[in-house]
């Protein structure tokens, strides 16, 4: 049975579409055949994390309208298998998505894929309701940072209410993902832990992805960092994967090391 | 170790304390609002004025506050204004 994930956070710019990149092509590495919808109408910006920009003919709201068959949208990930997206519209309107259009396009998607992943649009209103009313489950993902902490109990009000699921009495099963985390920081209490965050928002808390130089360089070369095996933030995305599908692994890059004066002199960047 | 480096460190509390404590506080009123229904602060403004038709209460001297218990939701009502000497 086909699942749709919402990956969604209120706040801008704390790495949702990263984000879904990467869990999306970890899905995939593990064999699940796997679709990414970008949902952010006007501001489309997963095509460029994944590295597909140009190959982009139609999109989500060619195939509502009847422009376009889903087929001839879908675009094949050329590095892994079993990998498509669904780009947004990078021109349209936004009101020109409905609730019926997407519904049609989701059903249709669910005949052939494992995992749906849909990348919300930032903020409360229409575009981030639409992109979260079909889901059977959501990631949502907080800075360790007082707005986006915020901003995203209040996303998880919407998913206990505005859903599909909240209506007929369900619930959408909802995890934590904390990201741009940096744990020496943390160590000097000038940041709050990933504790705080998990009991102020009182969901369960799935991967932690520390803040790290294998982020932006991967969105710069349009390649997810999951890809990037050696960083920390490539394995971070590999370990929340893994246990998004259920398998139990410890946290990891949420402890601060503290550098000898050697590596401290010489070790560089990671 | 963060409590002993804190003593040492002249700031008085901590930034990651301070962003928890506020942040505890906003979205307990947030979610309190979510929860609550629409014509509340219609039904608020107007049982205000009702009460300060006979009382001499001032704006704070009532207090609506709003519950949902397990069975039931609740409405609580305070009011109260100065003694009257006669």
């Amino acid at each position: 049975m086909a699942k749709v994930v919402v990956i969604t956070s209120g706040k801008g710019g704390v790495g949702k579409t990263t984000s879904c990149a990467s869990i999306g092509t970890a899905l995939a590495m593990q064999g699940h055949r796997t679709v990414l919808i970008d949902f952010d109408v006007g501001l489309r910006n997963l095509d460029l994390v994944m590295g597909c920009e140009r190959r982009v003919v139609y999109d989500l709201i060619n195939i509502t309208t009847g422009e376009a068959k889903l087929s001839q949208a879908l675009i094949r990930d050329k590095r892994v298998d079993n990998l498509y997206m669904l780009p947004a519209s990078q021109t349209r309107d936004k009101d020109a998505l409905t609730f019926e259009g997407i519904e049609l396009v989701i059903n249709e998607l669910k005949q052939e894929f494992d995992f749906i992943l849909c990348d919300s649009p930032a903020g409360i209103e229409r575009g981030a309701v639409m992109a979260m009313y079909f889901a059977d489950e959501a990631i949502v993902v907080t800075n360790p940072e007082v707005s986006s902490v915020r901003d995203s109990d209040r996303i998880i009000g919407l998913l206990d209410s505005k859903t599909r699921r909240a209506e007929q009495g369900e619930s959408v099963r909802t995890c934590l993902l904390v990201t741009r985390y940096d744990p020496e920081r943390v160590e000097h209490a000038d940041m709050m832990s990933v504790q705080d965050i998990e009991e102020i928002l009182a969901i369960p808390l799935s991967g932690v992805i520390p803040e790290s130089q294998a982020v932006l360089r991967a969105s710069n070369q349009g390649i997810p960092v999951v890809h990037d095996s050696e960083s920390d933030a490539g394995q971070a995305y590999m370990d929340m994967a893994a246990r998004f599908l259920g398998e139990d692994r410890p946290m990891r890059f949420i402890d601060f090391e503290r550098k000898g004066l050697f590596s401290r002199m010489f070790g560089g960047r990671r | 170790m963060k409590r002993l480096r804190s003593f040492f460190q002249k700031e008085a509390c901590p930034s990651a304390d301070v962003a928890c404590e506020r942040l505890k506080i906003m979205i307990n009123q947030d979610r309190m609002q979510r929860n609550q229904p629409e014509f509340l602060p219609r039904l608020q403004s107007e049982l205000i004025e009702v009460i300060r038709r006979y009382t001499q209460s001032d704006q704070g001297d009532i207090q609506i506050s709003y519950h949902n218990l397990p069975q039931r939701t609740q409405i609580e009502l305070n009011v109260s204004w100065p003694a009257t000497r006669s």
